[in-house]
């Protein structure tokens, strides 16, 4: 059990490393879909006997990550017209090696933190570690709004992987909750990358800073 | 008296058997394409018939122009005599040979970018300058590979850190030293040898104003440096260790051939990356090396 | 019992060359000569199993008690200084001779003498403050050696900095050894690592030594000092002067307890180094600073062998720690023998053509192809590829490295990057000897300089040539120099182990490389001239009317490197693009700026001076105010002791 959860952290590990390294935008998206399904798998591992409850969140999570989301941010991408490649502020080659850097880092600093004994051997910590930096590392370096999105998307993911050390203390109401969030904000997110698009004819981030007052 | 006959019996195998290879990925590549192809053997064919042509020299070649293939040639040669074959083992293994190996190689691209900046053709150099400068990367996977595998087995000689253990370490240093395979060798994407647009070029277009001998020792050369690569890669993934000699013998052979099969199908399927994209590919091959390098070190640990 | 004699014959060799070096060319080499034999036969007699050698005058200097040691250690240096001294006193008899440099060749002799006089007596110190008077004295000489060329453009300003960077590192070598004075009650040196409190000098000397050794980011001096001095100067400079750093280094780490965090700065650190040093190197124009940048890498490969060796040593003396020592002080010789070899054939380039300038060189080989074999001897070497001596000294750091990896050992986070930074390092070593070789030595001629270039006279030649053999020996039979480097490495924090087979295999496999390359070579060549050989112009894809100027230059050779790491080398460019139907002259100019010195330190150091105009106004000439002054610091001073004695 152990061993294919570590298998599958492993995956959205190379996943995180994949987002970084791509120039384009449908593949990035392609990439977040893809660790949103590993991640939605999961928790279907970790529980020692079925439970329908569990079985009914991982599938969710799965197809509104893998399904729903992506083809909102398709919609809105396509919607808005917007140029597929990335340009990003920090280029993709320095980007790769500061996530690996931060993977690294992360599976060298859990020997220091205290996890219950049944999670000293999974790599639950480090994943969502490694994935929140991805997060960021997107959320600075590429100027795209929905680059930026899926981004968050990727920082959201490590949240849910931290979540799931928690899995037994937390209701499912409240995942199921983070999950509506989740789409409701990237619908909007759809909406609102429309209208900026139609009003200002750009959607670089860096031009929005007229903005802010 | 039996070192010195397995000496020329390895010398042997290493001369015969490395041009069955490009044209095996050249077999690969026809069958693909729904094409009939050239025989597997073309190769020695060509290597025949260009040992027994003259040369046209250019005004500007100085000796080097000559010596650099040879030299070359020995290096990779030498390299290749390093490394251990499976049930076979190595013929001398001490402690850090790995190195010896890893340097050899960057001696004959030593000697065959010296011998491209030989004429002061322009292609020629922007080969040069491409084969040195890819090779930077290049070799930062290979010392991470030597380094995961060193790490993994607790010894740095060649015949004791080819005991690989199966799991996704394994998985990750295949990837990685295929990339890099294919890198080193100058095959699709990183290069494309059957194209002849010098422009777009790495390793072929460095060897464009050789002709007869020398082109014959540097095609030799690049075969053998393929073979020397598979036989790496296989070894470095796939545990020998506990099988029969004739089945380990099989299973290595089978190993090489999936390889070069995997090359072909490759260079079928993928086109030629544009340069830029060149050192994004070839990071990610140093990181799949480096995350093998992980998963060894946590691996001892657990 | 004999080393006594020889070192003071060696010492009154050189000191009698300093005074008559000017006046008798002859007598002074056969002086210089001598002294240098002398100095190699002591450390010979040492590095060969003799006993080391102490001996306290029984006169002072300076108030101190005059001590000389020579142990194993010292001994390497020494021999290296030795061979060096030697070599660059031969070389510099044709390539800065009376004829061409009546004013500056005569004092350039007595100079070169004091400069190798004043390092051995650095080598030869065992007191801390005779070890900071030979120090300065080398100091002063080289700086003098650096700008003993009046009409060098670049050679005054670059004199300046090397004298500034180098007081700088004085100053805490005058830190250092104040501290072990005061803290032991005495100048003399030895193994005191029993008294911990000595620990944490060794930041102290790591600037001071790092400055003279050059590792980066103290490296600042380095590049313009070593490519605007003559070429045996420059060899002398980056073959042993920037080695007295690296022996300060080694000596006071073996000598003194050092703080736990030392092995790690030291073998980061070096790394680094190994890589911005070679990263520099590529992207250069200039032949010499080339050659400089690639010094501050070897000196970065010596810091990761001796950080390795101090982190085996916290660990317990482990072999792998021994190992990198021994691969360390084995590479302070290979680096130098190459490095000066190399400095010497780039003088012979700038002597043959009046330039260092790579982009207009090119197709030299044909006028001189003595120096091309020798420089690609060189080049090879430097570049650590077997089977010569720089690849030994470099496998060796590996397998060190590569045990302290396998083993698993705490210092296996050091030992990792480290390794992965050093096989970088090496293939852009690779490229920019390539580079170096092919634009200078190779294809055609560029700009006219090498049309009229001709062939160095023997008595440059010979001396490269001694040089190329020492190297090739070290990488040819490591084996039998394993007791010699064993023994130098055992006076460092005591005895390293027995020779590991792996060493015997290694020699056994480059002497067998290098025989089978040599045959190889010949019966390609014999199979060529047989089969028919046709003399043509380079084909060029068909090109009909190819000139020498469409040849891949060293900017665009380097371009792809000098790309990936333009976020530190920052070049600045500029180019006028050919416009219009029939365009003028286009053109395009490129420098890669010393980033360090042009962007962190002029910036700090213009600072101080605008700091120091202020304080200057103060000086303005009137008495009034001096007076002023006087009674002001008199009344501050009167009422601070009146402060200090009430309570």
């Amino acid at each position: 059990m152990s061993s294919g959860l570590n298998l599958l952290i492993g995956i959205s590990m190379g996943l995180n490393l994949l987002a970084l390294g791509s120039s384009r935008l449908p593949s990035l998206i392609r990439v977040a879909a893809a660790q949103g399904v590993v991640l939605g798998l999961m928790p279907l591992l970790m529980e020692h006997h079925f439970s329908w409850l569990v079985a009914l969140t991982a599938v969710t999570t799965a197809v509104v990550k893998g399904v729903v989301i992506p083809t909102l941010l398709r919609h809105a991408m396509r919607a808005a017209n917007i140029d597929r490649d990335l340009d990003p502020l920090i280029g993709f080659i320095p980007s790769l090696l500061l996530g690996a850097a931060g993977t690294i880092a992360a599976v060298a600093l859990v020997r220091v933190v205290p996890l219950l004994p049944e999670h000293r051997g999974l790599l639950l910590v480090p994943g969502s570690v490694a994935a929140i930096l991805t997060g960021f590392i997107l959320l600075i370096a590429r100027s795209k709004a929905i680059s930026q999105v899926c981004g968050y998307l990727i920082l959201d993911n490590g949240v849910y992987l931290f979540g799931l050390l928690l899995i037994h203390a937390m209701p499912l109401l409240v995942e199921a909750g983070i999950l509506l969030d989740l789409t409701v904000a990237v619908f909007v997110i759809g909406i609102i990358v429309d209208r900026i698009q139609r009003a200002f004819d750009s959607l670089d981030t860096r031009k929005l800073t007229a903005l802010h007052e | 008296m039996m070192a010195s006959v397995e000496f020329i019996v390895r010398i042997g195998l290493w001369f015969l058997l490395p041009p069955l290879l490009p044209g095996i990925v050249n077999r690969v590549k026809a069958w693909v394409a729904g094409r009939r192809g050239p025989p597997v053997l073309q190769l020695y064919y060509d290597l025949a018939r260009l040992w027994r042509k003259g040369v046209v020299l250019s005004d500007l070649a100085s000796p080097g122009f000559i010596a650099g293939p040879a030299v070359a040639w020995v290096a990779v040669a030498g390299a290749a005599l390093l490394l251990p074959l499976g049930p076979l083992g190595s013929l001398l293994s001490f402690r850090g040979d790995v190195i010896l190996l890893v340097y050899l190689l960057a001696l004959a691209r030593f000697c065959t970018a010296w011998a491209a900046m030989e004429t002061g053709s322009s292609f020629e150099g922007m080969g040069a300058a491409r084969e040195v400068s890819y090779a930077v990367l290049a070799e930062a996977s290979v010392i991470t590979a030597v380094l995961a595998l060193s790490v993994q087995s607790g010894s740095v000689s060649l015949a004791r850190m080819m005991e690989p253990a199966v799991g996704s370490g394994g998985v990750l240093l295949a990837a990685g030293l295929f990339t890099v395979l294919l890198a080193e060798n100058c095959r699709v994407p990183f290069d494309d040898p059957a194209t002849h647009l010098e422009l777009t070029m790495i390793h072929e277009v460095m060897v464009l104003d050789h002709s007869g001998p020398p082109l014959a020792v540097i095609l030799h050369g690049a075969s053998m440096k393929l073979l020397l690569y598979a036989l790496l890669l296989v070894q470095a993934v796939v545990p020998l260790g506990g099988l029969s000699f004739p089945a380990a013998v099989a299973v290595l052979a089978g190993g090489v051939l999936a390889v070069t099969v995997g090359v072909g199908l490759v260079e079928s399927l993928l086109a030629r990356f544009a340069f830029r994209r060149v050192p994004l590919l070839l990071t990610t091959a140093f990181l799949l090396c480096l995350f093998a390098l992980l998963v060894a070190w946590n691996g001892g640990a657990a | 019992m004999t080393d006594g004699p020889i070192l003071f014959v060696a010492a009154a060799a050189l000191l009698l060359g300093c005074l008559l070096g000017p006046r008798f060319p002859r007598l002074w080499i056969a002086l210089t000569l001598a002294g240098a034999a002398a100095f190699i036969a002591a450390s010979a007699h040492i590095l060969g199993g003799g006993e080391p050698w102490e001996w306290r005058g029984g006169f002072s200097v300076g108030g101190e008690q005059l001590h000389l040691r020579l142990d194993g250690l010292s001994a390497l240096f020494l021999a290296l200084l030795g061979v060096v001294g030697g070599a660059g006193a031969v070389y510099s008899r044709s390539y800065w001779s009376d004829a061409q440099y009546p004013r500056s060749a005569p004092r350039g002799r007595a100079l070169w003498s004091a400069l190798v006089v004043s390092m051995g007596g650095v080598l030869l110190a065992s007191n801390g403050l005779h070890f900071l008077l030979a120090w300065e004295a080398f100091v002063l000489a080289a700086y003098f050696l650096i700008i003993l060329d009046p009409d060098s453009a670049g050679a005054r300003p670059a004199g300046w900095l090397y004298l500034a960077a180098s007081h700088a590192g004085t100053l805490c070598l005058f830190g250092f050894f104040c501290g072990i004075a005061s803290r032991t009650g005495s100048w003399d040196l030895g193994p005191m690592r029993d008294n911990a409190g000595l620990a944490p000098l060794f930041w102290l000397g790591l600037v001071g030594f790092g400055l003279k050794a050059g590792l980066f980011p103290l490296h600042v001096w380095l590049p313009s000092g070593h490519a605007s001095a003559p070429s045996h100067v420059s060899a002398i400079l980056s073959g042993v002067m920037i080695n007295m750093g690296v022996y300060g280094l080694v000596r006071f780490t073996g000598w003194l307890p050092v703080p736990h965090e030392a092995g790690w700065v030291l073998i980061f650190g070096g790394a680094v180094s190994a890589l911005a040093g070679m990263a520099f190197a590529v992207s250069q124009t200039d032949l010499k600073r080339l050659l400089a940048y690639c010094t501050v890498e070897n000196v970065g490969i010596i810091g990761v062998g001796l950080g390795a060796a101090l982190l085996g040593s916290e660990q317990g003396g482990t072999s792998w720690g021994g190992l990198a020592l021994a691969g360390a002080l084995l590479h302070v010789w290979s680096h130098g023998l190459s490095k000066a070899l190399l400095f010497f054939g780039a003088g012979s380039v700038v002597h043959a053509t009046g330039t260092r300038d790579m982009s207009r060189l090119g197709g030299l080989w044909k006028r001189m192809p003595k120096t091309a074999a020798l420089f690609a001897f060189g080049s090879v070497a430097i570049s650590g590829l077997p089977p010569l001596g720089g690849f030994v000294s470099e496998w060796m750091i590996y397998l060190g490295l590569l045990g302290a990896a396998s083993s698993r050992s705490p210092a296996a986070w050091a030992a990792i990057p480290a390794a992965i930074l050093l096989g970088i390092s090496g293939a852009l070593a690779l490229a920019a000897f390539v580079k170096a070789c092919s634009a200078v030595f190779l294809g055609a001629s560029r700009g006219g300089t090498s049309d009229h270039a001709h062939e160095s006279p023997d008595l440059m030649i010979g001396p490269m040539a001694a040089l190329a053999a020492l190297g090739a020996v070290i990488g040819l039979a490591p084996a039998p120099l394993w007791p010699s480097i064993a023994r130098a490495a055992g006076a460092w924090r005591g005895p390293v182990g027995p020779m590991p087979w792996a060493v015997l295999a290694l020699g056994l496999c480059n002497l067998v490389l290098a025989g089978l390359a040599l045959v190889a070579a010949a019966l390609l060549g014999r199979r060529v001239r047989d089969g028919g050989l046709k003399r043509a112009p380079t084909w060029s894809c068909g090109y009909a009317e190819p000139t020498a100027r469409m040849q891949y230059t060293v900017g665009s050779f380097s371009g792809i490197i000098s790309g990936w790491f333009s976020w530190a080398l920052r070049p600045q460019g500029w180019s006028q693009r050919p416009r219009g139907l029939f365009p003028a002259r286009a053109h395009r100019f490129e420098r890669i700026p010393e980033t360090v010195l042009e962007d962190a330190v002029a910036p700090a150091a213009l600072g101080v001076l605008q700091l120091s105009t202020l304080v200057r106004r103060l000086q303005h000439g009137r008495l009034r105010f001096y007076i002023l002054y006087i009674v002001a610091g008199l009344a501050g001073l009167g009422i601070l002791t009146a402060m200090e004695a009430r309570p």
